[in-house]
């Protein structure tokens, strides 16, 4: 008889409070073993049919069946393949889409796993872009252009089509040591060690199963490349080992394979995880090692969060798309539990990270990051909970990572960093307010008809205010990385600031100076004397007054900034947004 | 707040560490055909969601 995987309480708490438990991560990986062999299954029920594809399935789920019976390690090594999970959910994708699947690459997965073994086997393999990929370790490039060619093991030697012929030790992924087998591609090997902790990962460059990140996948990087992101890892691993144990021993124990991306620019840092593919991360190229040590504690919150997630139904619904302090689009509510999760690993890791620094700017990046996550990370669970979408699990599971956060949250910060952190997060908020809360043509125009009649502002006042992707265009994005420069590279700030040269309007000058009542008095300037509508302005405005202390008008631009624009949009760009925000109070 | 002697939590995954593969397709386990149903039914409704981040400097 089948039961379901058990998980105890206490790696549940543990998994939400972000501890140190290592049985809960093992749990999580044990739970991703059965969960691919019931992939498995169920690709194995369509593996049906004559043609090459189905025929190479079973021949490989025959042969995986033998070593699975004969060497439980190499089987468990095959399922734990984040490869694996990648093409299976591809697989299923065809199924619900009645296309194609790819049924023969299994066939590479297992002979993977049987030379790997040294298992003697006999296989016919697919051959896509004149390789035979072995998940895992590498391709063996074929000569000619067959579609399927013979793969074989005597145990001793590894034979393939007519022209490869090599002990199966040799066929392992490149570790940069040297010892190149000929037609033999190792998937380059990234080992990072510190303080006797090893981690070895895949730097995965080929595999089209795991191509399957918002970016590309960076392919046929330069030998200098890959040594390039060895030193890399190796550094940033070494700030994970000495400061943040907690987070290296689990990462060590569960990422095999890292990505690269190809960013659109060079100063874009983009990192994901994908579910389809448990034990894998894709980032692009990390500007430095702390970074670095970041990314990997932040994209490992989202892997055990996915495995979980696979165990434990934690969101019922969807609902409506809200706001994420640390997205520019409204997200789902499953998104939204990613981000807060992953950004209770980014607390804790900033929390200490910044009594590590010694470097003024470096302490000051160190400190804003951890001012700024905190109460994001409180605000995105509070707005969680309000949607209902949480199963009482999720529920359940929210509460205690929110209340670890609150924990970090209640460690003091500096002043100048706190400033920094609220004015950042203000900007993406109003940004955010701007660019997706829509308004009811009909209230705003009841609103208008009032104000223009003198009359008050209805106290009774609940505007309908639905969230809807880029209703307004916004172009601050300059402002807002100067805002960030401030403390995410302050020296090139210091630089452009010194030279005269930020890329600023005159208002935002002002602003970013301190000159603060110059910088409201030319935000509002800018939307009264403009024909067109200002959003930049108003996002400005909001900021601006954000500086000066406590008070009605900020208390409407934190709450109204859409409805007061699209009524000002409205009225004739003559009103003072100052009057307006005073109406709302 | 759950505590320890809480019982331990029910997964959706079936546990299959010691079925042997080629017995799978015997089995015909309501467990894990209910399983995989709830597995393809939640990638139809989902995709394969992606957590990405996106940071600038």
């Amino acid at each position: 008889m089948i039961t379901t995987h058990m998980l105890p309480v206490t790696a549940f708490t543990a998994l939400a409070e972000c501890a140190d438990d290592p049985d809960a991560i093992r749990s999580i990986g044990d739970a991703q073993l059965s969960k691919h062999l019931m992939l498995l299954h169920a690709i194995a029920e369509a593996a049906v049919g004559d043609d090459d594809g189905p025929a190479a399935f079973r021949a490989a789920y025959e042969l995986f069946a033998r070593i699975r019976a004969t060497d439980p390690g190499a089987a468990d090594w095959l399922l734990g393949l984040p490869h694996l999970g990648g093409w299976a959910h591809d697989c299923l994708i065809h199924f619900e889409r009645g296309s194609a699947a790819d049924f023969g690459h299994f066939a590479c997965v297992v002979a993977a796993a049987a030379v790997r073994a040294g298992f003697p086997f006999e296989l016919n393999v697919p051959v896509q872009d004149a390789r035979v990929r072995l998940p895992g370790l590498g391709y063996l490039t074929v000569n000619g252009s067959p579609s399927w060619i013979k793969l074989s093991c005597d145990g001793t030697r590894v034979t393939g089509g007519d022209h490869f012929e090599a002990d199966w030790r040799r066929i392992v992924p490149d570790d940069g040591s040297g010892g190149a087998v000929p037609f033999w591609s190792g998937t380059p090997m990234v080992r990072a060690v510190a303080e006797g902790l090893t981690w070895n990962t895949l730097l995965e460059t080929d595999d089209p199963y795991l191509d399957r990140y918002s970016l590309p996948m960076s392919r046929n990087i330069s030998v200098n490349e890959i040594q390039r992101w060895r030193d890399r890892f190796q550094e940033g691993w070494e700030v994970l080992v000495r400061h943040h144990r907690w987070a290296a021993g689990p990462i060590a124990d569960g990422i095999s394979v890292v990505v690269p991306l190809t960013p659109y620019s060079d100063t874009d840092l983009v990192s994901a995880t994908t579910p389809a593919a448990f034990g894998a991360i894709a980032t692009s190229w990390p500007p430095d090692l702390v970074t670095l040590a970041e990314t990997l504690v932040h994209e490992f919150q989202h892997v055990k969060l996915c495995g979980l997630m696979d165990m434990v139904t934690l969101v019922e619904s969807d609902g409506e798309r809200i706001y994420a302090p640390w997205r520019q689009d409204p997200r789902p509510a499953a998104g939204l539990l990613q981000g807060a999760y992953a950004h209770l690993g980014i607390v804790r890791f900033w929390a200490a990270q910044r009594y590590v620094e010694t470097e003024p700017d470096e302490v000051l990046r160190a400190q804003v990051h951890f001012a700024r996550w905190g109460p994001a990370l409180n605000l995105a669970v509070q707005t969680l909970l309000k949607t209902e979408c949480l199963t009482p699990a999720g529920v359940r599971f929210a509460k205690l990572l929110q209340a670890r956060g609150r924990e970090f949250a209640s460690e003091s910060v500096t002043a100048e960093a706190r400033a920094t952190a609220e004015e950042v997060a203000l900007d993406h908020w109003l940004t955010w307010q701007i660019r997706h809360v829509a308004t009811d043509l009909a209230t705003v125009a009841r609103l208008v008809a009032a104000y223009r009649n003198g009359e008050p502002c209805p106290r009774s006042l609940q505007p309908a205010t639905p969230i809807a992707e880029d209703v307004r265009k916004v172009s601050s994005a300059m402002r807002s990385r100067v805002l960030s420069m401030r403390y995410l590279a302050p020296a090139r700030y210091r630089e452009l600031c010194a030279d005269g040269v930020l890329p600023l309007g005159h208002a935002d000058r002002l602003l970013l100076a301190g000159n603060t009542d110059a910088a409201v008095q030319a935000y509002r300037d800018l939307i009264a004397g403009s024909a067109q509508p200002e959003p930049d302005a108003w996002i400005g405005l909001g900021l601006a007054l954000h500086r000066r202390p406590a008070s009605q008008h900020r208390a409407a631009f934190a709450t109204r900034m859409a409805l007061m624009y699209d009524m000002h949009a409205r009225l004739g760009q003559q009103i003072d947004p100052l009057d307006l925000a005073g109406w709302f109070a | 707040m759950m505590t320890s002697q809480e019982k331990d939590i029910s997964t959706a995954i079936p546990d299959l560490r010691d079925i042997p593969a080629d017995q799978l397709a015997t089995l015909s386990s309501s467990v894990l055909a209910n399983s995989i149903a709830l597995y393809r039914e939640r990638l139809k409704d989902n995709g394969i969601p992606l957590s990405s981040f996106q940071a600038r400097i």
